[in-house]
Parts: structure tokens; C-alpha cells; sequence
């Protein structure tokens, strides 16, 4: 395509605001639009959404348009959006420029002046590159169809048979020596009430009656090479007798359902360990779960009366109230489903314990789910007490004096009279912990895993690509991703097991084309590319007859490259560049930074 | 002419992540930098370095992997080229301070803000204000 034949479109998204806010994107797309052979410049709302990605395609055909640049948020997530609108337009999708103006202008810089005239730049930079912009085409590399679950709890479980059910073969390792997490112990669950130990029962059945599925127990990652497709993880197996067994297996794609543990509390924290009586929520759970029901609940012999429950320990904590952990850090989130499993587990004791005093001591009451306020209200009506702390003044746990109903005095300020200090007698506290991430291990440092302030890993985009990692081909299941019940866990597996099909059903997976290509005019066969290439047979030198003269040229096995470019930089003729990111891409974006007066002041 | 642009050659796995982790934080540093995503920094020659300080460029922060670079041997070649450049500025009269090399991954949010920082303290040390 010869250069006086470039049309280019330009588009400046809003985000709503998040861009909008600090960035006059109209004097953007003004600035865009008075440049060499930018046909159209627009702004949008949501470029993302589907009527930002019909303007783009509808541009093409009305106007003819053969180059793209988008300004909007991170590459990572919307690059191939743009990509396929473009394809919609009927270009190839690599005709096409994205501009950060989100993450990298608008989230960073206060001043709405120095933002604008950044973006402004940014954008001239991203037209003088996408002049350079060739088609190319994605290579087709063959993948694994085999899928790797890490993790062996009700989301692992649900993401292996789902993905079975795919026709997929399955590897679920786990590192404990049996399936099923930490569901089993938690008696009956909300919002059915069904069995934990009944529903982990009928999943492993289905799982080991699963020709595609092969369970590792006692199994964990070591180490893990390779990327979509073709990823090759190292596990070690433990035979029991202090020795372990290695084993590779190779996967195309990775679910991550190494799920969560349970905050600990600190000693002393609401009386923690100072009083025997004082337990967490998932022990009290494992205790009522193996109790005889009728008379008086049995704990360490003492038989159990009075129970009070504490909500929010070790969740929605508050810098400068709570005690940070040994990193300092603090659970800032809230984990979700303490609010409803304590309202049921005082239910439960209620009425399988008849005579039993509740008392429910609560920040706030967040039954959110379906079914979930139906639970609260049973609590209510069983006749659970509710007295409401604030944040500033949680209850205290004390020894009670000889005489008293128990042996634990809990006192709390209660907002719900009025702040009138209340004093509860009592024999046993329930402590409503939190979730924290569990370790995800090796597989998270060796393929990068990215994660959340709290811990927990996280998602490309929360409503965009829920449940994938930004390592292409890792999906998340379940609590490792955030604090969530048994329902959302499955949900989310679910979810992650028809990602992972929908990448290797097809027995391929296509890598973008950003490998080394040769000019065979430029090239005089130097070799110092070749020297400096560290994969074996990407790039070698050949002998040609050209013009009936032998002569060397290199050539490239795109299949073998890289992409990394380090052929590149030592061409002493510039004959071999990266495909989709030239040096004259690049050199033709210095050009257009340095080249706008800029009048920017520090933030 | 010198200005007080800085250019961020960030490395699309590890750096350019981590720039957007920047903006995902909501912190906050100058608008005089440009982050130019690249599969690796290694793809610059020599003479990119000094053109773009010809051209105008105040500063270059090359943000790699580091040695965790996904692409075998490239931080190596990358570090002795920049080493290679240091001296070449050095001949050309131009302060090798102004070229930095460092190693910032998907979650360096505050390496990030240091690096920009740091350079924009050389800029202003050469009558430079950002």
C-alpha cells in the first residue's frame, strides 16, 4: 500500500468518565483530526461496547478507512476488542494502534491540562506508527487438548468435570491427600441447606467415574514453562514413605482453584486462645456438624448454653484500629458469606439444640445472595439477639466472676440502644473470620500470577474477562479469586472450564505474528543476527542464486522465533525487523513525542 | 534541543504491566513520560539511543524483565549494549545519567514511581524541569 494511500480513523474513548473526567478527549480527537491522512476522529463514550465497535466498523466501509488507532484504557484489555472490529470492518486486525489513555494518563495525572496535552501526544505517536502497520497474520501453533486443575476443592472438582464433559482429558492434582476442601466440614450449607459432605461425596464419584479426569493427590506444582497451548508443569508427588515423585505434565491451559484459608486470629483477639471456648466460625461448624442433636451442645465437656457469634473478625479491618499482620498488611475486603453462614449456624443450633441463647453480635448484616435474606429472617424468628457494634468499639470477651450465666462476659456498646453498654453472659464465642488467599505456590512466581492488593489473584477485568488471568491460557475457579460461597465458586468454575474448552477444542491456538522477518534486498547475510539468536533454528543463513550470483541471505522459521529481537539490534544494514513493531514504528513515534511544543507542568 | 520528555522502552510481560498497575493504584507521577510497549528492549540498537537524545529526548528509562525475561539471554545482551551506550554517551558530551536500565515487573508500582522520580531529579539537575 503506498503511503498516499493511508486513511486513517481515530477514536478517543470517554470510559465513561474515567478517561473523560481529566482528559478533554474532544480536544484530543480535534488535535488527531487535523493531521496528514486522518480521515475520521471521533470520540465515544464506550468505545468497547457494542456501539463504539460498529462505529469503527461502519467507518471502514463508509470511509474507506485502512488504519485504526483507538485511545482508551490498557492494551491488556481492550486491544483485541478493537482488533476484531476492525476485522468486522473487513481489515486485517493488525492494522491497527492502541493508545493507554486510562491506566497511563488519566488514572496518573492530576492536571486535566498536562493529561490532555499527553494524550494528544500520545496519540500523534500512535498515527505516525500505524502508518508503518503491514497485515500480517497470527501463527497457528498446535495445543495440548489435556487441561491442568490445580486444586482440589468443590471448584476444582466442578471445573473437571465440566471440562470432561467437554471431551477434554483432565489433570487434577491436589495437594492433600483426598478431594474436596474444606466444604466437607461444613455440615449443612446455605442457601439449601444441603450436606457439604454429601454434595464433596456425589462430586468426587462423578470425578473418579470421569474416564477424561486423573486425579494426583498429595500432588503439588514445582514449576511450570511454556504458554498457552503449551504450558509444562512440574509436579511432585508425595508417596507417602518421605520420598516424592516428579512428574511433567503437559497442559494447554491451567485452572487455578487453590481456593482460600481462613483468617487466623491473633492471640488475644476477641479472646482467642486465652479462652479455650473462644472459636472460629469453620471449627464451630466442624463441631455442630459432628454433634448429636437434642439437649445441650457438648464443647471440651462443658455443656454450651449461651453462644455468642462475632462478626467481621479479620475482614473489613481499618488502618490505625486493627492490628495489621507481621507484613502490615490488613484485610481490608469483605469476605461475604461469614454474615449468612453465622446467621445459620445460630439457626441451626437453635433448633437442633432447643433451650440454646444466640446472641449475634454484628458490624452489619450482609446477606446478599438468593435465599440469603430468608436466612436472616429465620434467625430472627428462632429468636437470635442481635446487638450491633461499631467499628471503633468491638465487643470485649472477659472472664466472667463465679456465679455468672457463663464463663465468658462478652460487653459491647450496642448502637441498636441507643449505645447502652450491654453486658452477655456466655459460655462459647464463635469468631465470623474472614477469607484470606491461600499459598498459590510456584505456579503463581513462575508464571507471574498477578494479584489484588488484598491477595487474592486477579482477573483481567472483573465484568469483561471475569475469570482469566492476564497469563493467556490461566483461568481462575472459586475463593482463590476473591471471597465467595459454594454457589459463585461453582459458577466461576464453571465459567473457567468453558474458556479453557472454547482455547482447546480446536487442537491449535493462534499466536500473534510479532516474529523476526528479513528484507531479502537489504540483507547482505552479515550473519551477527544469527549470533545473536538463542533458539535453536529460528534463524539461519542461507545461500541464494539471485541475479545468477550465489549470495547469503538470512531466513527466518517463524514457528521457532521468538519475537524478542535481539537480531535485530545488531543488523548492521537493517535488513530484519520484528513484525507489527519495526524500529521505523518505533523511531517514527520518538519523532512524533519530540515533536509538539509540550508545556507540562509536574503533578 | 533538550527537553524534558522522558521515554519508557517498558517490556510488554513484565514493565508496561506494571506502568498500568501504576494507573490501576491511582498514584501519580509527571506527565512528561511516554511508556512505548515493546516485547523486549533488547530490539534497540545502539543508534536509537542516541537519535532519540538527538531528536530531543531528555531522559530513557528501559524498563526490562530484568533477569526474569521471558526471552532467553536478552536481558544480558540488553544490559552490555546499554553499557556499550553509557560510554558512547560519555564520547557524545551527554550525561550517561540520563540513560537508566532497570528491572521493573507486573506489580513494581513503586520501583515504577522511583525510576520516574529519580530521572526527572537528573533532568532538573541539568536545568531540566519537569
Amino acid at each position: 500500500m503506498s503511503r498516499d494511500e493511508v486513511k486513517i480513523g481515530v477514536y478517543i474513548c470517554h470510559c465513561g468518565g474515567n478517561i473523560s473526567d481529566r482528559v478533554d478527549v474532544a480536544m484530543v480527537a480535534e488535535e488527531a483530526g487535523k493531521l496528514p491522512d486522518v480521515v475520521i476522529s471521533r470520540t465515544c463514550m464506550f468505545m468497547c461496547a457494542d456501539p463504539g465497535q460498529e462505529l469503527i466498523a461502519g467507518d471502514i466501509e463508509r470511509h474507506g478507512l485502512n488504519r485504526i488507532v483507538v485511545a482508551s484504557c490498557s492494551p491488556s484489555l481492550h486491544e483485541t476488542t478493537f482488533r476484531s472490529a476492525v476485522v468486522r470492518g473487513g481489515l486485517n486486525p493488525f492494522l491497527y494502534e492502541h493508545v493507554n489513555v486510562r491506566e497511563q494518563v488519566s488514572w496518573v495525572h492530576a492536571s486535566g491540562r498536562d493529561a490532555t496535552a499527553k494524550a494528544t501526544t500520545l496519540v500523534r505517536a500512535a498515527i505516525a506508527r500505524v502508518r508503518h502497520h503491514e497485515p500480517l497474520s497470527p501463527i497457528k501453533v498446535g495445543a495440548s487438548s489435556r487441561a491442568l486443575v490445580v486444586g482440589g476443592g468443590v471448584a476444582g472438582l466442578r471445573a473437571a468435570l465440566d471440562l470432561a464433559g467437554f471431551g477434554l482429558p483432565v489433570s487434577l492434582i491436589e495437594k492433600s491427600p483426598k478431594l474436596g476442601g474444606r466444604v466437607e466440614g461444613l455440615g449443612t450449607v446455605f442457601p439449601a441447606g444441603e450436606s457439604g459432605a454429601e454434595l464433596i461425596r456425589t462430586l468426587v464419584e462423578q470425578v473418579s467415574a470421569a474416564d477424561e479426569i486423573t486425579v494426583l493427590t498429595r500432588t503439588h506444582v514445582t514449576g511450570a514453562t511454556g504458554y498457552v497451548g503449551n504450558f509444562s508443569v512440574t509436579v511432585s508427588r508425595d508417596t507417602g514413605n518421605s520420598s516424592a515423585i516428579e512428574t511433567e505434565i503437559k497442559a494447554g491451559a491451567v485452572v487455578v482453584a487453590t481456593g482460600s484459608t481462613p483468617y487466623r486470629p491473633v492471640e488475644g483477639e476477641f479472646g482467642f486462645v486465652r479462652f479455650p471456648e473462644v472459636v472460629t466460625l469453620p471449627d464451630f461448624l466442624r463441631i455442630l456438624d459432628q454433634a448429636r442433636s437434642g439437649g445441650a451442645l457438648t464443647v471440651n465437656g462443658r455443656s454450651i448454653r449461651r453462644v455468642a457469634f462475632i462478626h467481621c473478625v479479620g475482614s473489613r479491618q481499618i488502618e490505625g484500629i486493627h492490628e495489621p499482620k507481621p507484613d502490615c498488611s490488613l484485610n481490608l475486603n469483605c469476605s461475604r458469606v461469614c454474615c449468612t453462614a453465622t446467621l445459620k449456624a445460630g439457626s441451626d443450633l437453635i433448633e437442633r439444640f432447643p433451650g440454646t441463647y444466640v446472641y449475634d453480635f454484628y458490624r452489619d448484616i450482609r446477606t446478599y445472595g438468593r435465599g440469603h435474606e430468608e436466612i436472616y429472617e429465620r434467625a430472627s424468628a428462632d429468636g437470635v439477639v442481635f446487638l450491633r457494634y461499631e467499628v471503633g468499639a468491638p465487643p470485649q470477651v472477659t472472664e466472667a466472676a463465679p456465679g455468672d450465666a457463663g464463663s465468658m462476659l462478652v460487653t459491647v456498646r450496642d448502637s441498636l440502644t441507643a449505645g447502652m453498654e450491654i453486658e452477655v453472659a456466655v459460655d462459647l464465642v464463635v469468631l465470623a473470620v474472614g477469607m484470606e488467599p491461600a499459598e498459590v505456590g510456584a505456579l503463581a512466581q513462575t508464571l507471574k500470577f498477578p494479584s489484588g492488593a488484598d491477595g487474592f489473584l486477579q482477573e483481567v477485568h472483573p465484568k469483561l474477562r471475569p475469570v482469566e488471568l492476564a497469563v493467556a491460557g490461566v483461568v481462575l475457579a472459586g475463593t482463590c479469586q476473591s471471597p465467595r460461597d459454594i454457589e459463585e465458586s461453582c459458577a466461576s468454575a464453571s465459567a473457567a472450564a468453558v474458556k479453557v474448552a472454547g482455547l482447546l477444542t480446536r487442537g491449535y491456538v493462534e499466536l500473534e505474528p510479532f516474529v523476526a522477518r528479513v528484507s531479502a534486498e537489504r540483507c547482505e547475510g552479515a550473519g551477527a543476527c544469527v549470533s545473536q539468536c538463542e533458539y535453536e533454528g529460528a534463524l539461519k543463513v542461507v545461500e541464494a542464486e539471485v541475479d545468477g550470483q550465489t549470495v547469503r541471505k538470512a531466513v527466518v522459521n517463524g514457528a521457532l522465533c521468538t519475537g524478542c529481537g535481539a537480531c535485530v539490534a545488531v543488523c548492521p544494514t537493517r535488513a530484519i525487523d520484528i513484525s507489527g513493531w519495526t524500529l521505523d514504528e518505533f523511531e517514527a513515534m520518538v519523532d512524533a513525542i519530540c515533536a509538539d511544543p509540550m508545556e507540562v507542568a509536574g503533578d | 534541543m533538550k527537553t524534558d520528555r522522558i521515554l519508557i522502552l517498558a517490556s510488554a510481560a513484565c514493565a508496561y504491566p506494571g506502568a498500568d498497575a501504576v494507573g490501576q493504584a491511582h498514584l501519580s507521577y509527571p506527565a512528561n513520560t511516554f511508556v512505548l510497549r515493546v516485547p523486549s528492549p533488547v530490539v534497540f540498537p545502539e543508534s536509537f539511543y542516541y537519535d532519540s537524545f538527538e531528536k530531543g529526548i531528555g531522559g530513557i528509562i528501559v524498563m526490562s524483565c530484568g533477569v526474569e525475561c521471558p526471552y532467553e539471554g536478552a536481558y544480558e545482551k540488553l544490559a552490555a549494549r546499554l553499557d556499550r551506550v553509557a560510554l558512547g554517551l560519555r564520547e557524545r558530551e551527554i550525561n550517561p545519567r540520563r540513560l537508566k536500565l532497570t528491572s521493573i515487573c507486573t506489580v513494581c508500582t513503586k520501583s515504577f514511581l522511583k525510576e520516574v522520580t529519580d530521572m526527572n531529579k537528573v533532568l532538573a539537575a541539568e536545568g531540566v524541569a519537569a
